[in-house]
């Protein structure tokens, strides 16, 4: 069907929505990250646990902003035995409070609790996107390694910021990029096998999509340099930050591309064509 | 407990006549007053061809009756001058006011006479699609009929929107004003375009879903790819205007490339003037005693008059004919001696001789393996010998139709192409029987509600025809319409349809320049038009635009603004389809596939009372006669039928006295009992109530009836096929009326008065079009076309948002469609802004490329010139109306023309 | 057991729009809201092509995607396999319009607008009651009609009063609608008659939905 191959965009989700794996992927990778840096108390954790916690409660206040009855929002939580969205919020209802306990007791017992239900967070966005099955592009299952890895990526990017240039934490940035880079290249692979759906790889080759693809590059490299620019304490310092906003911005990128403008719908599939008269049929008496 | 829960909840019975394809019935939904939605007609399941549903276009009469935009008052114009320019400065003013001022320009005229001093009628009248407006305009006939000498020239589209050509030729060889498939019973299906998924109304839809379940081959022969073409059995791509060519190469398959058994022998033989002998002048050898023509005799091996008893008439063949004589033009009787003659049916053979399929082939871009396939599957599938039993009646079983399209049957070819396709019937004895190729309603001839019994006996064995006169004193010099034809298009006849049928666009081309050998024709005084908008719906609309703005009076009624009622004087908003009162006729058989098993008449009940000050139609009427003095007359033409059914028949008489005003209900309920007494032989009588509680009531009608076959053996009539010595004659003396008169303009007209069609350069006309405005046709390389869809074809809903919203999901709504690869060719991408350029003029519309397409064809759907209308002006759609231009050159002998243009497409914008 | 399901003739439909148009005024559905529409496909390339026009609309899966994503349970799945949207719990999240592989679903906010404008008319007025804004909305294989039709006694398929819009106003006969699990009844008759499939079967979803494409059996 040729036309079938211009299955529409969803219209439903826009920057709000993908502000919320955006915002949530980070934050989680953050928290997760600090929560490693208080358990080996060799780093402050305490401002970044907060700041990842509000990285994620600005992501669902997004998600909150575009949804069609705000005031019913709490109706979110009554579905928890299939749906990924309840089970995202209800471990969120539990992240936010223990991680917010973590940062006021300085606990490190409370922030790996925080981490651990970060990673349910993030493994519960992962699964929003991949139960999506309208949208191929969301429904291919390399999407979950995708959005783990990337919002470990991001945060442990971010972390670098907050003054933890020190090999391990570059070495958590420069592990969680790569494992980034292998999810994400698996991903294209994989929506590349999947029929229908060159429009999508197509939006991750526009301007944007490489200009994100070259951000996650240039952070890898510049995160694999800072060790051995330690001799150079201004040069290491920018190439840490520099790395890890880029591993941010990477995956802000492609995460912004992949919920709203790499979003096709599924395509309407017609096996057959339909047999219209054929010339044959019995007489008409 | 919703809203809905507790509502008021009444269903109103009505119609839905938007287009020709129709009347079909419907129930409107009216909750707490409102009406929200169309139903079908469930009560009408059994005896609607259709099962008593409606096509979608019904469903925008709920937003129509709502429409914000609606003229809602009577108005004035308060600008004189008329222009697309100008503001016309409408204000509201008072029905008292815009009647008596109607009235009293009425009342002048009748003083001064009816006809100015050109023997034009001074008052003059448009109604739009099909005749269909009359389903809505009330007791509007009675008053036109009352009126007396009106004009109906000013077309609006007909001649180039109709299939034209196969009214008249259809009209003329089996009373066939519209011609069909007989769907429900045939097996194979040439079509040449005709769009019946989209154009033929619920019943064609209904029927050929059936027909494909049942298996019926359908082949859509046709430059694009239509909704028609996507549900047939194979789509065959021809080149634009090259059907005759094809259709022409189809009967010289047959005849050369097949044995004589194949064809249905005893018919052509006993129902066609196959085996009259025609002479070297090409006229009928004919006895020269009693003036009938000759056939040769088999048994006495002897020419003889067609009609002696017991002759078996030679099929074909050339034998030497001892004494006869020839009927020439203007009664010149030619005797001949010794005279070699051939059949007809040999005339016919000889002339297709060089049509073979490889010929073809070259000239429609068609394989030529294929036209001779179609040609075999179709004498396979004809059945020829077999019978059928039609309640209780046994007729000729021959399952194969050939159906032609708009562009098709219209302007040059169309002659043509309606010959080919009525031969290819023919030739299998497939014409109105069952399974093959039917008419269903006259026009030309009356009466209109049955066809059959406007079956006359007429000259040489064959049925009357109506012709206008050609002879030297009987032929019309000084025309008597502004669109002459009664003295150009003798084929079209001098009923009351004649006019609007002749060349319409004529009327609107003569306005501005007349020929000089004629008086330039006075524009009319008053101008009523109705459910028609010319200035978007014809050719080169923006010059019909300035024609209009000449007339001097113009009473529009109006539904919204829109670009004809621009150049109105007075606007009268009558109630529209959901707010008024009618009683129509159904069933029988009427347009297209429209033959049911049951005739009668079904009611349209006000479903809502008028909006804001609109008025009944009949309201209006009644009032324009008793204003103009006219309302006695006014009665008396209500009293005989003007409404639908004479008020006094047989056993019941329901007649209004004529002296006073009668009030809608009152002028309708007679209408009900009328028709319903008549319906029933006097049996039965239902008023008003019951019809607004029933909705219809109908009778059985014989679906024998659906076959003119039975009638022609009962009279002992021939189809007048093949030959058209008729025609040649007609046309002989119409060109030596002309030339006596120094008309010379009408000449390449003449030459399609010929008695076997012969294949020109069809496509040639429009390439040398293109060299006289000016231009280079290399310039202009692609054909443009149209074609219809069902949300908008005659719907008077250009400005409905909800058609617009649901056929938005049809592909090429409001584009260009064109092909995928002559698109990239072009670089034009899907959604691009094009522009689409004749000599003529320019349109723009959005490029939407696909590959059911021709690559040397662009189509653009509907017509969509507005300005003006509501909504539509800001859709900005192309339409091909714009750059086709208005053109004596492409109008054919019937005064017809097609919609195609040569033109050029590029890319004016990205998507 | 009832399962309702509806069945769409591809040999027959036209494209027409009539059950779009029926769908959008006997429902009420704002601009732009579609829960009937018939696509109009094109399959390869000239001159061998073929245009085929699809119903398309809530597939009432057996196993709806939908109903699996809506965390506020809005989305149910009646007995009879029709699959509804509670618009009083519905929070407007789109997450089952994500999820749905036949895009059958639609959410339009206050934008949506009327026919004419901003204004609506006599009739939308009657009609839009504003519930419908703001939350998920979809076909409900008009399961208004066929409650209210069963409790008179109706078959719902047969008779036109408890019969979904779409199919009562379709004039090729493309749709019809019906009782799958009665066994001997015309909608498992048409599709023991005839060749068809359900669109994105590999899902799993099990849609009740069916396109007859061919007589015979599959």
């Amino acid at each position: 069907m040729n036309r079938s191959l211009a299955a529409p965009h969803q219209r439903n989700w826009d920057l709000r929505a993908a502000g919320n794996f955006v915002f949530g992927g980070t934050g989680a990778g953050l928290i997760v990250t600090a929560a490693l840096a208080a358990a080996a108390a060799a780093a402050p954790f305490r401002l970044p646990l907060a700041i990842g916690l509000f990285s994620v409660m600005i992501g669902l206040s997004l998600v909150w902003l575009e949804i069609g009855k705000p005031w019913r929002a709490l109706n979110v939580f009554f579905h928890p035995h299939t749906s990924w969205m309840t089970r995202e919020s209800i471990v969120a209802g539990a992240l936010i409070p223990i991680g917010l306990i973590a940062v006021v007791l300085a606990s490190a017992t409370a922030a790996l609790a925080a981490a651990a239900l970060a990673c349910g967070f993030l493994f519960c966005q992962a699964h929003i996107l991949r139960a999506a099955r309208g949208i191929p592009a969301w429904r291919q299952k390399e999407i979950v390694p995708f959005i783990l890895a990337t919002g470990l990526a991001e945060g442990s990017g971010l972390y670098l910021l907050a003054g933890a240039q020190t090999l391990p934490w570059l070495a958590l940035a420069l592990f969680a990029g790569l494992l980034r880079e292998g999810a994400w290249l698996a991903y294209r692979a994989g929506l590349a096998r999947t029929p229908g759906s060159a429009r999508s790889l197509g939006i991750f080759d526009t301007q944007a999509g490489r200009l994100a693809r070259g951000a996650q590059l240039v952070a890898l490299v510049s995160i694999a340099m800072t060790p051995l620019l330690a001799g150079f304490p201004g040069i290491a310092l920018l190439l840490a930050c520099t790395g890890g906003a880029l591993a941010a911005l990477a995956g802000w990128g492609l995460k912004a591309l992949l919920i709203t403008r790499a979003a096709f719908t599924r395509p309407v599939a017609v096996p057959v064509i339909p047999v219209r008269g054929s010339g044959g049929g019995p007489l008409p008496r | 407990m919703t809203a809905a829960d507790t509502a008021t909840v009444k269903e109103v019975p009505s119609f839905c006549y938007n287009c020709v394809a129709g009347p079909d019935l419907m129930t409107v939904r009216v909750e707490n007053g409102v009406a929200t939605r169309i139903d079908p007609c469930h009560a009408a399941e059994t005896i609607h061809p259709g099962l008593g549903r409606v096509c979608v276009k019904a469903f925008g009469l709920v937003q129509k009756t709502y429409n914000p935009h609606r003229v809602l008052t009577p108005m004035k114009r308060t600008n004189p001058r008329k222009g697309r320019g100008e503001d016309p400065g409408f204000v509201p003013i008072s029905w008292d006011e815009a009647l008596d001022t109607i009235a009293a320009r009425l009342n002048d005229i009748r003083a001064r006479g009816l006809l100015d001093e050109a023997g034009l009628p001074r008052v003059a009248a448009t109604f739009g699609h099909g005749g269909t407006p009359q389903s809505y305009m009330g007791s509007f006939p009675a008053f036109l009929f009352a009126w007396g000498a009106v004009d109906y020239s000013f077309g609006s589209g007909q001649g180039v929107k109709c299939t034209h050509s196969e009214h008249l030729y259809g009209e003329f060889w089996h009373r066939g004003f519209t011609v069909c498939a007989d769907t429900v019973h045939t097996r194979y299906i040439i079509s040449c375009g005709f769009n019946a998924e989209v154009s033929g109304g619920v019943c064609a839809v209904r029927r050929h879903a059936d027909a494909r379940i049942r298996g019926v081959k359908r082949v859509q022969v046709e430059p694009h790819l239509s909704a028609t073409g996507a549900c047939s059995a194979e789509w065959v791509p021809i080149r634009p205007k090259t059907d005759p060519a094809f259709l022409l190469s189809l009967v010289h398959t047959i005849l050369f490339e097949h044995e004589r058994t194949v064809l249905d022998l005893p018919f052509l033989r006993d129902r066609t003037a196959s085996p009259y002998l025609v002479g070297p002048d090409g006229y009928y050898l004919r006895d020269p005693d009693s003036g009938r023509p000759l056939v040769w005799d088999e048994a006495t091996g002897a020419p003889v008059p067609f009609d002696t008893d017991g002759v078996r008439p030679i099929l074909e063949g050339r034998a030497i004919v001892a004494e006869a004589v020839t009927r020439g033009p203007d009664e010149e009787h030619r005797p001949y001696h010794n005279v070699e003659a051939r059949t007809a049916f040999t005339a016919m053979a000889d002339s297709v001789s060089g049509y073979t399929a490889d010929w073809a082939a070259k000239v429609c871009d068609i394989p030529a393996e294929t036209i001779r396939r179609i040609a075999r599957e179709y004498l396979d599938s004809a059945c020829v010998g077999e019978t059928i039993e039609i309640e209780g009646e046994t007729l000729p079983f021959r399952p194969v139709a050939v159906t032609l399209g708009k562009t098709v049957n219209n302007g040059w070819g169309a002659y043509e192409c309606c010959w080919a396709r009525t031969m290819l019937a023919t030739l299998v004895g497939a014409l109105e029987v069952p399974g093959g190729t039917l008419g269903t309603t006259v026009r030309i001839n009356r009466p209109h509600e049955n066809r059959l019994m406007s079956v006359k006996p007429g000259e040489d064995g064959f049925m009357n025809a109506n012709f206008n006169p050609t002879g030297r004193n009987s032929w019309l010099s000084k025309p008597g319409g502004r669109n002459a034809h009664r003295s150009l298009v003798p084929i079209v006849g001098n009923g009351p349809w004649a006019q609007a049928l002749g060349p319409t666009h004529l009327a609107w081309m003569f306005a501005k320049d007349a020929p000089k050998e004629w008086p330039q024709p006075p524009l009319p005084e008053i101008w009523f038009a109705f459910r028609t908008n010319p200035a978007i719906s014809f050719w080169n609309t923006a010059e019909l635009s300035n024609a209009m703005a000449r007339m001097p009076f113009i009473v529009a009624f109006a539904y919204t603004y829109d670009e004809t009622n621009h150049m109105a004087d007075i606007l009268l908003p009558d109630a529209t389809d959901l707010e008024s009162t009618q009683l129509i006729r159904i069933g029988g058989t009427k347009f297209v596939e429209q033959h049911w098993a049951h005739s009668g008449v079904a009611l349209r009940a006000p479903a809502i009372p008028p909006r804001g000050e609109a008025r009944d139609f009949t309201w209006i009427s009644t009032e324009l006669a008793r204003r103009a003095g006219l309302l006695e007359r006014y009665n008396a033409a209500l009293n005989k039928g003007a409404a639908g059914a004479p008020l006094k028949g047989e056993g019941y008489d329901f007649s209004l006295s004529t002296g006073e005003v009668h009030d809608v209900d009152t002028i309708w309920n007679a209408v009900c009992k009328a028709a319903t007494a008549e319906l029933s032989g006097g049996a039965e009588v239902r008023d008003l109530d019951w019809f607004k509680q029933h909705g219809h009531y109908v009778v059985p009608f014989k679906r024998e009836d659906w076959y003119l076959y039975p009638t022609m053996v009962r009279l002992g009539l021939r189809f007048e096929l093949p030959y058209q010595e008729r025609l040649l004659r007609t046309g002989e003396e119409l060109g030596r009326r002309l030339h006596e008169h120094d008309i010379h303009w009408w000449d390449s007209q003449l030459d399609e008065y010929v008695a076997i069609p012969q294949w020109h350069d069809v496509p040639e006309r429009w390439a040398q079009s293109v060299r006289d405005q000016g231009g280079d046709p290399d310039d202009y390389p692609l054909w443009g076309i149209t074609t219809k869809s069902m949300q908008y074809t005659t719907g008077n809903n250009a400005g409905i948002p909800l058609m617009n919203e649901v056929a938005g999901n049809m592909r090429g709504h409001g584009a260009v469609i064109l092909n995928a690869t002559t698109a990239a060719r072009l670089g034009i991408k899907a959604g691009d802004r094009v522009e689409v350029r004749s000599p003529v003029s320019v349109t723009t519309g959005r490029a939407e490329p696909v590959q059911g397409c021709r690559p040397d064809t662009v189509v653009l759907p509907g017509q969509w010139d507005h300005w003006k209308t509501p909504y539509a002006k800001d859709l900005a759609f192309p339409s091909l109306n714009t750059v086709i231009p208005m053109s004596l050159a492409l109008t054919d002998a019937t005064g017809s023309g097609s919609d195609v243009v040569r033109v050029s497409v590029r890319k004016v914008g990205a998507a | 057991m009832t399962r309702y399901v509806m069945i769409a003739d591809l040999r027959r439909c036209v494209g027409c729009q009539t059950c779009t148009a029926a769908c959008k005024e006997g429902n009420g559905t704002p601009p732009g809201v579609q829960w009937r529409r018939v696509l109009d496909l094109e399959a390869g390339t000239y001159p061998n092509v073929n245009r085929v026009f699809v119903p398309v609309g809530c597939q009432h899966c057996a196993h709806p995607p939908c109903l699996e994503v809506c965390p506020s349970t809005a989305t149910r799945q009646r007995p009879d396999g029709i699959v509804t949207v509670d618009y009083t719990l519905c929070i407007g999240c789109s997450y089952c319009i994500m999820a749905c592989p036949y895009d059958a679903r639609s959410l339009v906010g206050s934008e949506a607008g009327f026919a004419f404008g901003e204004q609506p008319t006599e009739a939308e007025a009657a009609r839009a009651e504003g519930k419908s804004i703001g939350v998920a909305t979809k076909c409900t294989f008009c399961a208004g009609r066929i409650d209210a039709g069963t409790a008179r006694g109706l078959v719902p398929g047969q008779d036109p009063e408890a019969t979904p819009l779409c199919v009562n106003n379709c004039i090729s006969g493309a749709l019809s609608f019906g009782d799958i699990d009665d066994a001997f009844g015309p909608v498992a008759s048409l599709l023991a008659e005839n060749k068809s499939f359900r669109m994105h079967e590999s899902e799993g979803t099990e849609p009740g939905f069916y396109y007859i494409w061919d007589k015979g059996m599959l």
